[in-house]
């Protein structure tokens, strides 16, 4: 797998990052994990519900041409039926609340995918439920986890199409569907619609395969609604998994990622914010900058391989302590490029490592891919 | 593939079984060290570690048939361990036994396994030689191999 994976790496390196082409610096973007204090205060009694992991993320966008503004952003909160689970509940509404309570407000909500854990109605209709309190324009794209036990009929019911675009204080802004392609790996198998779904909702699991792209009529779409749009104006794009190859066995990318340069070549301000890792995760491919954000339901490991060297990464969990290191903090990760990422992270005063120890990155690993879910019947 | 034809010819659980006596009647612990290892024998190794393998990735995944044919409750959340833990990501067993800081105690990856089960998964613990922590042990550490042996590292 190593040798493909630096193949694949070293393809992208080739074609992407070519010398001297970065992200123009001329657009600032502050990102950080918001908390309300006074919800922050408040939370001792109910903070046993709650994991170690910040809740959401918080936007500032500044350019030169307009007017500063602030968006938050929501994701992968893996919603079980509440019979089942009611932790990850807990964290939606804990959410909500504090999104609800900024002040000033932000100007809407980006809502990341994978709102369900199994693509359940009752699942994507707890989650309408939950967000409901939120009272700010809410935007969703899709998730894996919401579409693959009916591809995408409950989801497209509640929220309508899953690609869409529009101007906001000077920004284009672009919802990508990159889950909604993947390769029919259950029409031969006779898969019933939970099993599609089961092997969907394992990130390590081998039979559903590089399910995420963007695909070519999505990308031509793109390519149309920038067509009229200036090469220097900001444009941010929201995909559910990152636009670039990180770690392909977890579908830390998309696989037409080639093609999606292709198209944003030309613009000079381009920031992809994406889900699905549940990580701090930063990259610059070729002009574009990528965001990883946080889950609201459990963190992930970053992958064995592949984390992209602009990242510094975030602090390793401690499972054990829901409370711990509770605060803001601010850390500029590329001041150089006056791109100031800025997490502040509920439960946390230091989001980054500081050292060694505080990385699950400091213990190498080498790992397999599973091996028994390819094997009968499964 | 290799790994899968390896397996998939220890699936017919009874012929499993009768290989694994006929080689402990003819190659038994009298002469296990006396004679040099067949072919035949290291493949029943190989197979052996596998079908412990293979029910841990089952039980590691939340495989619910799995986890009742071995009478377990590892979760009653919906959580399975792979899903903070891909691939048995971030479990390093080669760092075991060291102190845990989770339980302030000197731990084997079996305590931490059980731990997990209790408290994040909200599961049952297992006893500690039980048929299911070394299925789970068993596929943690093959997940893991050529990792480098650290006892004791945090």
């Amino acid at each position: 797998m190593s040798d493909e994976l630096d193949r694949i790496r070293r393809e992208m390196h080739a074609v992407l990052q070519q010398l001297g082409v970065r992200p123009d610096d001329s657009l600032q973007i502050t990102r950080r994990t918001f908390i309300h204090r006074s919800l922050l205060f408040g939370a001792a009694s109910v903070g046993q519900t709650f994991a170690w992991w910040p809740l959401l993320n918080t936007i500032d966008v500044a350019h030169a041409a307009e007017a500063p503004f602030k968006f938050a952003w929501i994701s992968d909160t893996h919603l079980y039926e509440k019979s089942l689970n009611t932790r990850f509940v807990d964290k939606v509404v804990r959410a909500v609340q504090e999104v609800q309570a900024m002040d000033p407000p932000a100007d809407f909500l980006i809502f990341g995918g994978d709102l369900a854990q199994l693509g359940k109605i009752e699942e994507l209709e707890l989650g309408v439920d939950l967000l409901k309190d939120l009272t700010i324009k809410k935007y969703y794209i899709p998730g894996e986890h919401d579409w693959y036990l009916d591809m995408g009929k409950k989801w497209g019911e509640l929220f309508g199409q899953p690609n869409w675009t529009f101007d906001h204080k000077g920004v284009r802004f672009i919802g990508l569907d990159t889950v909604s392609r993947g390769p029919d790996y259950w029409t031969v198998k006779k898969m019933t619609p939970e099993e599609r779904m089961g092997h969907m909702a394992t990130l390590d699991g081998t039979v559903a395969g590089a399910w995420a792209g963007v695909g070519r009529d999505q990308l031509d779409w793109m390519q149309k609604i920038l067509a009229d749009w200036d090469k220097s104006k900001p444009i941010v794009i929201f995909s559910h998994n990152p636009l670039y190859e990180y770690y392909p066995p977890w579908n830390f990318w998309v696989r037409d990622w080639r093609e999606v340069n292709e198209v944003l070549k030309p613009y000079t301000k381009v920031t992809n914010i994406h889900g699905h890792v549940h990580q701090v995760l930063y990259n610059e491919i070729g002009s574009m900058r990528s965001i990883g954000m946080l889950a609201t339901s459990w963190p992930w490991p970053y992958a064995p391989e592949g984390v992209p060297k602009l990242t510094k990464p975030m602090i390793r969990a401690d499972p054990g302590d829901h409370f711990d290191g509770v605060g803001w903090e601010t850390v500029n990760v590329n001041a150089e490029d006056k791109v100031d990422v800025e997490y502040i992270m509920w439960g946390r005063k230091e989001v980054f490592v500081q050292s060694d120890p505080d990385s699950s990155l400091s213990q190498p690993e080498k790992l397999r891919p599973r091996m028994a879910d390819n094997m009968w019947p499964y | 593939m290799t790994i899968r034809a390896t397996v998939l010819g220890t699936l017919c659980r009874p012929s499993f079984v009768v290989a694994i006596a006929a080689v402990a009647v003819f190659v038994g612990p009298t002469s296990a060290h006396k004679e040099p290892h067949t072919p035949e024998q290291l493949k029943l190794y190989e197979d052996v570690l596998m079908e412990e393998v293979r029910k841990g990735d089952l039980l590691f995944h939340g495989d619910a048939a799995t986890a009742k044919q071995m009478n377990v409750v590892l979760s009653t959340t919906g959580m399975a361990c792979a899903m903070c833990h891909p691939m048995a990501s971030d479990t390093h067993p080669q760092s075991y036994p060291k102190f845990q800081v989770e339980t302030s105690k000197f731990a084997t990856l079996r305590d931490m396994i059980n731990w997990c089960i209790e408290k994040p998964n909200q599961g049952e613990k297992i006893e500690i030689d039980s048929e299911a922590m070394k299925a789970l042990e068993a596929y943690i550490t093959w997940s893991n191999s050529g990792s480098v042996l650290v006892p004791g590292k945090h």
